[in-house]
């Protein structure tokens, strides 16, 4: 416990200041490597829930830099797959080694709530273990946004959406990872009818806005496709191939469709 | 606290000290790492119908200087899994240790590995131990290529978190164990990389380093997707290989026109030491000016 | 004979797995909220946190944590008014329209959620889960003034660690009154009549401190603290979204309603003639 509060840097330490840090890469100093424990595999993920589902997706490209490492490497995780009630599914972007810690960590989280309850863990308590196990590395954070979906006690479809350090939201979509800027206004739009406005309702003040309902499987579908197919043309970092996983209460099903690889 | 609402509520100079941008790029050094001194360059490798073919040059460079020019990258586990270092050549030979006494412990109690069969098992092993190993003898014992990289995926991942990495890009060729749950499977050609940062991907063609940009768009031609992998033969595989390691030897100022070049298969590993690039032409040499886009 | 084998046998390299209680404490069912965080193994953990993470100093650092909020308390003849917008914001990008920044820490009190989000979550989950030992060590509710310092004491006790919260703790107790505190992660706790959290906290202010009075009624004290907020995501580009409104009394908080700003601002400048310097029609 002791060594966490020796960590405050002196008030007086080397006085670095935007002007005084050196240039990152002038040639003329001796070159050093300082480690740094991160990188960025890009690719992008989403997640719909509805009234009886949820679908998470993902794109399998994974890069470093402009090159493309693999056009699969799934981002999609089945926590606890050996249980035949588990639904649920884990779906991480950004540092994948990191993706795949905190996956596997949830995984064993999930199994020893099984093993030591007797039941299934439901999909809350999941994601609030989830949320303890992203905080528990609050200083030296796993650099993935996550993306956990199930089904809620009641049958209802179940997103939760997380930030690198554990704050998390339950929420009807989400998109994460280097497209999510060019997916999210997309499904704001799409699920939640955002700026959309029942036709006929008027015009200025009176405009009347568009109720969400719940959305059917084949819809959301379609939405997941269109997403990443958009996303693809306007991001670098996305394509090779569309990994979804649609959880109903049948079961975890797993949709691969490919997508354009250029 | 000062003026611009965007600020508050961030980390504030008085308490943290100022922003500090050197922790984001080189030019610091730190306490544990050293910068990769003597290194290899590129590994490729390429996934064929039944197995896999795997390249790298003898060269081991201290900067740019071609320092030692006959070390072997390519390193045979259990004669069933091939490894290919790129990197720092000192963690390399510090993983070579580590798996050597890894296979020693692996092979005493699974009573498998470099050929040998479960009924030779060390007569320490339980009654129990023993019958297990007779049960997965079907499926091979001992560590395939794809625990193997598991293992090491988790090594190297442990080592970036403790902030002491081990500067490699290691390629793990070889055959998967089959799948447990698919009746009458059978062992796969396996081919996955593993990073300093512990970043774990298979392809049907991987290349560490410099090939990453030359040698990748060649071998991605032979094989661009899993299915390729099933129609083309060891003599095509082995052939792209070649090229590759001709094109490094071109292009790549860190290489070397000696290479070994490993072959792993159902029946096991060929590895050969002592290849050379051959049927070399510098012809394309006089053509070119500058950069490429000189004419004169 | 053990001896003369570690005489000749060196081991390969050092330990390179995991050991026996770092495997024990992955399978352990550990309690959810710990205080154990694992810290990058350099000098200065939190300098280098900073530098992942501070995108205000550096607009381009890796690992962005959403931030920026209003958030308001107030206390008045008929308990507290809770209110605060929902946004979160990563750099300029709008991570959520719909955060939950009032945190029900347990039926009778609330904590508001300013700074890291995922800092204001834990803490307050956990000052939770000190509250109900507190219930049950003693038979009786906690006070705010305990459950503040409770707060206070550990955020202190992290301080320089790169926690960012700044959070006001509410509830209305039989020994104390309406009682509202102010905590933040440099460690401060102040009790006081009036609070406004974050980027917005001065539009909040403006209109809270014009209006505020200690006899207000109910539904004018509901009504100002919302009209706050709508002043604070007026003004403010990092707040916006819903205005999250609950009044604590002395048998419980009460929710009056998740809403959308977007209504209610135009209800107010339609229907009060406030927001003047917005037009209303299109020329």
């Amino acid at each position: 416990m002791a060594a966490i509060f020796t960590g405050a840097p002196p008030n007086s330490g080397p006085g670095y200041s935007f002007t005084q840090t050196p240039a990152p890469t002038s040639a003329s100093e001796p070159r050093q490597h300082a480690f740094y424990p991160y990188t960025d595999n890009g690719g992008s993920t989403l997640g719909i829930s509805s009234s009886n589902f949820t679908i998470l997706a993902g794109d399998t490209r994974s890069t470093s830099g402009y090159n493309i490492n693999t056009r699969y490497a799934p981002k999609l995780f089945h926590i606890d797959s050996a249980d035949p009630s588990s639904r649920l599914v884990l779906s991480v972007v950004g540092f994948a080694a990191d993706g795949e810690a905190l996956a596997e960590r949830l995984d064993t989280v999930v199994k020893m709530y099984r093993y030591q309850h007797g039941k299934t863990i439901s999909v809350g308590a999941a994601a609030q273990r989830l949320s303890h196990v992203l905080y528990g590395k609050r200083f030296f954070p796993y650099y993935v946004h996550a993306i956990l979906g199930g089904l809620d006690e009641e049958g209802k479809g179940a997103l939760y959406s997380y930030d690198p350090v554990g704050s998390y939201e339950r929420e009807q979509c989400r998109a994460a990872g280097a497209a999510a800027s060019l997916i999210m206004p997309f499904l704001d739009n799409q699920v939640n009818y955002k700026n959309q406005y029942v036709a006929g309702s008027g015009v200025g003040h009176e405009l009347q806005q568009r109720d969400p309902r719940p959305l059917e499987r084949k819809e959301v579908e379609e939405l997941v496709r269109d997403a990443f197919t958009s996303a693809v043309e306007r991001h670098i970092e996305v394509g090779d191939g569309l990994q979804m996983m649609v959880i109903t209460k049948e079961g975890v099903e797993e949709v691969y469709r490919e997508l354009k690889k250029d | 606290m000062n003026h611009l609402p965007q600020a508050w509520g961030r980390p504030r100079d008085d308490i943290y000290g100022a922003y500090n941008h050197s922790h984001l790029a080189p030019g610091q050094p730190t306490t544990h790492t050293k910068s990769p001194i003597v290194t290899g360059t590129s590994v490729i490798a390429l996934k064929f119908r039944d197995g896999v073919v795997i390249a790298a040059d003898n060269l081991a460079s201290y900067g740019s200087l071609a320092r030692f020019t006959d070390v072997k990258r390519l390193r045979k586990f259990n004669d069933k899994a091939v490894l290919g270092f790129g990197g720092d050549v000192s963690d390399m030979q510090y993983l070579d240790r580590h798996l050597n006494a890894l296979a020693v412990r692996e092979n005493y109690s699974s009573g498998s590995g470099a050929g040998e069969k479960a009924s030779s098992t060390s007569a320490e092993a339980s009654e129990e131990e023993r019958a297990e190993s007779l049960d997965n003898e079907g499926a091979g014992t001992g560590m395939a290529a794809n625990n193997l990289h598991k293992y090491l995926q988790k090594l190297l991942y442990r080592r970036r978190s403790d902030f002491n990495p081990l500067w490699n890009h290691i390629l793990i060729a070889g055959l998967s164990t089959p799948d447990p749950k698919v009746p009458d499977a059978t062992p796969q050609p396996f081919l996955k990389s593993v990073d300093l940062l512990g970043t774990a991907f298979g392809a049907p063609s991987l290349a560490t380093g410099f090939g990453a940009h030359l040698a990748q768009p060649i071998l991605r031609r032979v094989v661009p997707d899993e299915e390729a992998v099933k129609k083309i033969d060891e003599k095509t595989a082995v052939e792209a290989v070649r090229e590759c390691m001709k094109v490094l030897w071109y292009r790549d100022a860190r290489s070397l026109d000696r290479y070994s070049l490993a072959i792993v298969t159902g029946e096991g590993v060929r590895l050969s030491e002592d290849e050379r690039v051959e049927g070399q032409s510098w012809e394309f040499a006089e053509g070119i000016r500058g950069y490429g886009t000189q004419v004169v | 004979m053990d001896t003369l084998v570690a005489q000749y046998s060196r081991p390969s390299g050092q330990q390179e797995g995991y050991s026996q209680d770092e495997q024990q404490e992955l399978l352990q069912l550990t309690p959810p909220l710990s205080l154990k965080f694992a810290l990058p193994p350099i000098a200065q953990p939190s300098s280098w946190l900073r530098a992942m993470t501070d995108d205000y100093s550096n607009p381009n650092c890796p690992i962005k944590i959403a931030h920026g909020t209003t958030t308001l308390a107030f206390r008045f003849q008929g308990g507290i008014i809770v209110a605060t917008d929902s946004r979160a914001t990563a750099g300029n990008w709008i991570a959520s329209q719909t955060v939950k920044k009032v945190i029900e820490i347990n039926n009778c009190l609330l904590g508001t959620m300013a700074g890291g989000a995922a800092d204001c979550q834990y803490w307050l989950a956990y000052l939770g889960m000190q509250c109900r030992l507190h219930e049950l060590r003693h038979k009786r509710r906690i006070s705010v003034a305990a459950a503040s310092k409770i707060l206070a004491n550990l955020v202190y006790s992290y301080k320089g660690m790169g926690l960012s919260m700044g959070t006001m703790c509410a509830g209305v107790t039989p020994q104390e009154g309406p009682a509202l505190y102010y905590i933040d992660s440099d460690g401060t706790r102040l009790s006081g009549n009036l609070f406004c959290v974050g980027s917005g906290q001065t539009f909040a202010y403006g209109v809270l401190d014009a209006q505020y009075s200690y006899d207000l009624s109910e539904e004018d004290a509901l009504d100002l603290g919302r009209r706050s907020i709508l002043a604070a995501t007026h003004r403010d580009a990092y707040s916006g979204g819903y205005i999250n409104l609950y009044h604590v009394k002395e048998s419980g908080w009460v929710k009056h309603g998740f809403s959308d700003t977007n209504p209610i601002f135009w209800k107010t400048k339609l229907e009060k003639g406030e927001f003047s310097n917005v037009t209303s029609e299109l020329e």
